[in-house]
């Protein structure tokens, strides 16, 4: 069973041999940009390198997917943000793309782009899947992931603004989510449509160490679900932070599986929603894949398995400067505790 | 503060506080402009209604009762009770002197944070120099010895931003031994502060501005004389 069989598998419920090691979000990693010698922003603007980066991560630690892109304004750029991608940086200097400027100064200022295909760098990121495919998709899954919809409200308007009127004003933000719904349906159904394996949904601006669950349920949930009934599956909710006190209304959400980070108790969250579940996490991507040893790093697989997970994968990007060591020793921790056999 | 009735000067606090907790600027307009007509002195509105308010934020974020976008209708509540409070505020009653230089660090542009701490800084009477978001490391240097700042505070949100807090810490040491530097920011922890030599630590934006607050609070017997 390679690992793009294995991955299938376990979208679907199957038993499979081991449980798999892989991401839906970003795993590239400094020795990975180091064999193609780039620079961190390279890889974000050029579809042959952020195919290459993407790749490495299973070439060389056997980590079961390749993702891309790697930033998180692709979808903010199509609707008129502009981005800073810091190409003054050095090789050595690793920091993220941000939203230099928003795309929208208020929620009914919103127009979605016909051609969403052919804007900003949707077609860097189709290239980049296509070469993926023909590089590595028979081994492993290629994937890649869209924001949800309430994140990506936080990267076309100012977020202060955003929450306060998340509070005062629902109605106009509700009709804004739905407008981005249905924006990132056509975009996440543009990605299958070119071969992708799956789909994660990443909304991380909405923890719940700063929205309430009450305001989750009433204001985010409905986007979501409205996103997940449009998209093709297989897919993933990803949502940061302690997320066991929301967990049932993720996965009311109609997501295929979905995703924690390590403030969430995998245990509890199995013991909730039941055997069916599908339940990717949760190991700390910085605390315990980059800073911690490798026993560290095993521990924490052993726990997330003992938990009830159905994979093992980050919480979130793994950070770059993870070291090859650290790397390997995930990937051989599940070997070592994952057998389904 | 003689000619102010005890018992009036209470209920004007109350009003200024409650209106701060309950997001209700208008409250807070009403009681502030109040507070000045009947002659009660302007810090002490400030300090022992609009700063007792947020003081409650705080605690009601910490009991899972407040969240974010609460705490920002409150922050502007406060605002809007400073700008009428703060120009009536008599120069020789602000014996704090100091200059805090405050910012987030490159590849970071979550603000709301800092904003809000710097708000708590100003409330203090604090002059604050704000460097805004996205803000390249040696930058943080340079301000901070442009403005001789006695506190340099810095945020990040993004577990990949703050690592560029111990390069900046370690520059500013090194060129400005003697301010103080302050770290905030949601994957801050209290070890890596305790290891990159910070001198305080917040780990989200109301904790921070309880950080805030408490020395404001030990300011605050020193401005109120009592």
């Amino acid at each position: 069973m390679n690992s793009k069989e294995r991955v299938k598998k376990i979208f679907s419920n199957e038993k499979v041999d081991i449980i798999a090691c892989f991401s839906g979000m970003g795993n590239v990693t400094v020795e990975g940009l180091k064999k193609y010698d780039y620079a961190f922003y390279e890889i974000h603007l050029d579809a042959e390198k952020m195919a290459n980066a993407a790749c490495t991560s299973y070439e060389f630690y056997g980590f079961e997917c390749a993702v891309a892109p790697f930033d998180l304004g692709i979808e903010a750029e199509v609707l008129g943000a502009e981005m800073n991608f810091y190409t003054h940086k050095g090789k050595e200097d690793i920091v993220y793309p941000t939203v230099k400027k928003k795309a929208i100064e208020n929620p009914d200022n919103i127009s979605i782009p016909e051609g969403v295909a052919e804007k900003g760098r949707v077609p860097t990121v189709l290239k980049a899947l296509e070469m993926m495919q023909s590089k590595v998709g028979d081994e492993v899954p290629v994937a890649t992931y869209i924001l949800g919809p309430y994140t990506l409200a936080g990267q076309i308007m100012d977020l202060e603004k955003l929450l306060k009127m998340s509070f005062k004003k629902p109605d106009e933000i509700n009709t804004l989510l739905s407008t981005l719904a249905d924006f990132l349906v056509e975009l996440g159904n543009i990605y299958f449509d070119a071969g992708i394996d799956y789909l994660t949904v990443r909304e991380m601006g909405a923890p719940t160490d700063v929205l309430s669950p009450r305001m989750f349920k009433n204001l985010i949930l409905p986007h979501l679900k409205e996103v997940f009934s449009g998209i093709k599956k297989p897919n993933v909710l990803h949502i940061c932070g302690d997320t066991n006190i929301i967990i049932e209304l993720m996965w009311e959400s109609g997501a295929t599986a979905i995703s924690v980070e390590q403030k969430n108790d995998v245990a509890k969250t199995r013991e909730k929603l039941g055997e069916e579940a599908i339940i990717f996490g949760n190991i700390d991507p910085f605390g315990t894949i980059v800073q911690g040893s490798a026993d560290d790093i095993r521990n924490a697989v052993k726990k997330a398995i003992e938990g009830g997970v159905d994979s093992v994968w980050p919480g979130c990007d793994i950070w770059p400067a993870v070291s090859k060591e650290n790397m390997i020793a995930l990937v051989k921790a599940v070997e070592e505790f994952g057998k389904r056999g | 503060m003689g000619m102010v009735d005890a018992e009036k000067r209470k209920d004007i606090l109350e009003r200024l506080k409650n209106g701060v907790v309950e997001f209700d600027e208008d409250m807070v307009r009403e009681a502030a402009q109040e507070a000045l007509d009947i002659g009660m002195d302007a810090l002490d509105a400030i300090m022992n209604g609009l700063v007792e308010g947020m003081e409650e934020v705080g605690e009601l974020f910490d009991k899972g009762e407040y969240f974010v976008p609460e705490v920002l209708m409150c922050a502007d509540a406060l605002y809007a009770g400073l700008d009428i409070l703060k120009p009536r505020v008599k120069k020789e009653d602000i014996k704090i002197s100091g200059q805090v230089v405050i910012g987030v660090v490159e590849g970071d542009v979550h603000d709301i944070g800092k904003n809000l701490v710097k708000m708590m800084f100003e409330v203090a009477g604090f002059e604050v120099i704000d460097l805004g978001k996205d803000v390249p490391l040696e930058k943080f240097v340079e301000e901070s010895l442009n403005a001789k700042a006695d506190i340099v505070a810095l945020s990040a949100m993004m577990t990949t931003t703050m690592l560029g807090m111990p390069k900046v810490i370690e520059m500013i040491r090194e060129k400005n031994p003697d301010a103080k530097i302050l770290i905030g920011g949601a994957p801050v922890s209290k070890e890596s502060a305790e290891k990159w030599g910070a001198d305080g630590w917040a780990p989200d934006a109301t904790n921070a501005v309880k950080e805030a607050i408490e020395m404001v609070k030990g300011l605050k017997k020193e401005v109120m004389g009592n």
